[in-house]
């Protein structure tokens, strides 16, 4: 976080329309391509990162166990001193799925900070009522 | 037609007390519909868009839990040994998949349904028209194995042969469906979720404290039980090959991220912010029961073996499969818990099957009667109509997901996994391309749609038609599979392990080969991407039209 100087702080003045107004530095969003694999803005470049490396652990951890038992059976279910546990069948059913939700909180965290790093407020949005005849009755009226 | 498979060890009486308890919860799902009813589309459908963290994480998690989650994944850790733990993995961890993304992504881009964001990115009446098809054949695969959950728990409390019982079973929901609608859909969720998560839990905790088995973390403690379940309970890949066991939790995975049904949630609420947390929030509500279910197996096994006498495993006179799938509820029968403590384990099942029916059979109907009947067959069609639509297709549906239930094809859970790996297959690429490559074209998705759909159908007609159709099984023979080699690497539980690489393969190329999507398609996804806020009930179309002067591309 230490990288905002006080010029990217005074920029970040949050314009609640999500219009045309410049929000932060210097870049039009809607300019920028969207591409995962090359990414355009100095954002989506942290974003990435953030996504891509949690991607790989995630991986890591959920079809590591299962894989290891696969190559290696009998290191694999030895058991465990963890309530005799087979030590492929806790980290499977339990490590799993944890671990997911570990990384999933990592993440989220992780993409807050983001946010402030680049000065962006997601709790200014407006409630306002929806525009006059954006809410089409076609998509609804089934049980009505 | 062979007589459905029918839990024999259940007990199977009319109850008093547990029907009374049945009742009352689903009259109190009306009351609350009735109390917070919503008067317009926006309410009915995306819920006024201003759904916090844990309400919108709790109503995601009873969306998403069903019978497969409450009865049919204890009977699959119970019968399929370590094969079964792919479930787990497959119906948790993709939560981190949609988090990562997709949630906030689609929150951005703000529609109502899965067919309308495919529809509007790839500005095509025909992608819509596939994604209705997808989201219709994905409700009935996925409706057949609630159905089937509800006749078994419904013989424990009403004590009616199967047969009759899912009659009576999906008349009751129909009906329920239809006085009470989305109506206070989202309130009605949190609740639904409390009632199925502390039945389940109580169920676990009496059990087990009851029976020695554990005492405050049944969840971890159930370990020292399983030396003593036999090896069919935990070794590995002696049910089910290394392949499958991936192909399996692959397809769980992707299919998570592509259920309609799933990512609507992400429409409902206030800010791309609160998507992200209330996936994570969602992901721990699920982990709850999640890590409780294999607890409830392994209990359930061992009690199944020591009150029958006989090894649940044993080839011939084990546990069939209709047991296996109300291992839950058995398993409470067989601690000789009281019969109303039963009966709420029972209820609790009941109210999770009939949440996610009536998700699914709102998501049917809204595909067909406004997705494909007025989208395609006639613009003009009046409110009227549309209603009229709406409810032939839940009714029609809900009469053939009956009579497929009578005699499914194999356990709750596998029967809704079926519905992943369709979902995983068609719409997963959709969302994720449509998202992530700004180039993805009108051209590329209806190839890759179509392609999805082909291996999926395909896959279904080669290993799971031929028990039903006599023509079919001839030329199956004995395998059960028209050609064995694709059945055993597109089997229909895991066809999205090849199928998805496939179709992302396809569109990716039909979108080179083809023209680039307008500009204005490009900044709508540009929109999905940005940091910048954006209001509260604004979509990226919106922000584009803004932008760019001009009305919003094509807006339904």
């Amino acid at each position: 976080m230490s990288r905002d100087t006080p010029a990217d702080r005074e920029e970040s003045t949050i314009q609640p329309d999500g219009g045309t107004a410049p929000a932060h530095e210097d870049v039009d969003y809607l300019d920028r391509e969207v591409n995962l694999l090359r990414p355009s803005t100095p954002f989506m470049r942290d974003h990435l990162k953030i996504i891509w490396s949690s991607f790989v652990l995630w991986a890591l951890v959920v079809f590591g166990p299962v894989t290891l038992t696969a190559l290696a059976p009998e290191m694999m279910t030895v058991q465990t001193p963890l309530f005799g546990f087979p030590l492929h069948y806790f980290l499977v059913s339990f490590g799993a799925p944890t671990g997911a939700l570990i990384l999933a909180v990592v993440y989220t965290r992780y993409r807050d900070a983001l946010d402030q790093k680049y000065g962006i407020d997601p709790d200014s949005v407006e409630s306002t009522a929806p525009e006059a005849g954006e809410a089409t009755a076609a998509d609804g009226g089934v049980e009505q | 037609m062979t007589v459905p498979l029918q839990a024999e060890a259940l007990d199977i009486s009319f109850k008093l007390v547990p029907a009374i308890i049945v009742f009352l919860m689903m009259a109190s799902f009306l009351v609350i519909g009735y109390v917070f009813k919503v008067a317009d589309t926006e309410g009915m459908w995306v819920a006024g868009r201003g759904i916090g963290n844990i309400e919108n994480g709790m109503a995601i998690g009873a969306n998403w839990m069903s019978a497969a989650s409450y009865l049919g994944l204890a009977g699959l850790v119970a019968l399929s040994g370590f094969y079964g733990l792919a479930f787990i993995v497959g119906w948790t961890t993709g939560y981190f998949v949609l988090l990562i993304f997709l949630a906030a992504q689609m929150r951005r881009f703000g529609k109502y349904t899965a067919p309308d964001f495919v529809g509007d990115r790839f500005n095509s009446p025909t992608a819509r028209a596939l994604a209705a098809f997808t989201t219709l054949l994905i409700a009935y695969v996925y409706s057949v194995g609630q159905a089937r959950g509800m006749g078994l728990v419904g013989q424990y409390v009403f004590g009616l042969e199967i047969i009759p019982m899912i009659v009576v079973m999906m008349t009751i929901t129909v009906g329920y469906l239809a006085l009470s609608g989305m109506l206070g859909a989202t309130k009605n969720m949190a609740v639904q979720y409390t009632i199925l998560i502390v039945a389940f839990l109580a169920g676990v905790y009496v059990v087990g404290f009851s029976q020695g088995y554990s005492t405050i973390l049944p969840q971890i403690e159930y370990g020292a039980l399983i030396a003593d379940l036999g090896r069919e309970f935990s070794a590995p890949f002696v049910n089910q090959p290394f392949y499958l066991w991936i192909a399996t939790a692959f397809s769980l995975i992707v299919g998570t991220c592509g259920l309609p049904h799933v990512l609507v949630r992400f429409y409902t609420v206030r800010s791309e912010r609160v998507a992200r947390w209330s996936c994570v929030w969602g992901l721990f509500f699920i982990l709850l029961l999640y890590w409780a279910s294999p607890a409830m197996a392994a209990f359930g096994v061992d009690l199944f073996q020591t009150t029958t006498g006989a090894s649940a495993y044993a080839a011939e006179g084990g546990m069939s499969g209709a047991e296996g799938d109300v291992i839950v509820v058995l398993a409470a029968q067989f601690a000789n818990l009281p019969t109303w403590f039963v009966g709420l384990v029972a209820a609790g099942a009941m109210a999770a099957a009939i949440a996610t029916t009536a998700g699914l059979f709102i998501t049917a109907s809204s595909a067909v009667a406004h997705d494909i009947y007025t989208e395609l067959i006639n613009p003009d069609a009046t409110q009227r109509q549309q209603v009229l639509i709406g409810r032939g297709t839940i009714i029609g549906m809900g009469a053939l997901v009956t009579v497929t239930a009578f005699n499914p094809p194999a356990l709750i859970g596998e029967l809704v996994a079926y519905a992943f790996s369709l979902a995983g297959t068609v719409l997963f690429p959709m969302f994720f391309l449509g998202l992530w490559w700004e180039n993805t074209n009108r051209q590329g998705a209806l190839a890759g749609m179509v392609l999805g759909l082909l291996i999926w159908i395909t896959s279904i007609i080669n290993s799971v038609l031929p028990s039903y159709i006599g023509a079919l099984e001839a030329i199956a023979g004995e395998g059960g599979a028209i050609v064995p080699i694709y059945a055993q690497y597109v089997p229909p539980i895991g066809a999205a392990l090849i199928g998805t690489p496939l179709v992302f393969i396809v569109t990716i190329a039909v979108s080179l080969a083809t023209p680039e999507p307008p500009m204005e398609t490009k900044k709508m996804v540009r929109q999905c991407h940005s940091p910048e806020p954006m209001g509260q009930q604004e979509t990226a179309a919106d922000v584009v039209g803004d932008n760019t002067g001009g009305g919003t591309p094509a807006d339904d």
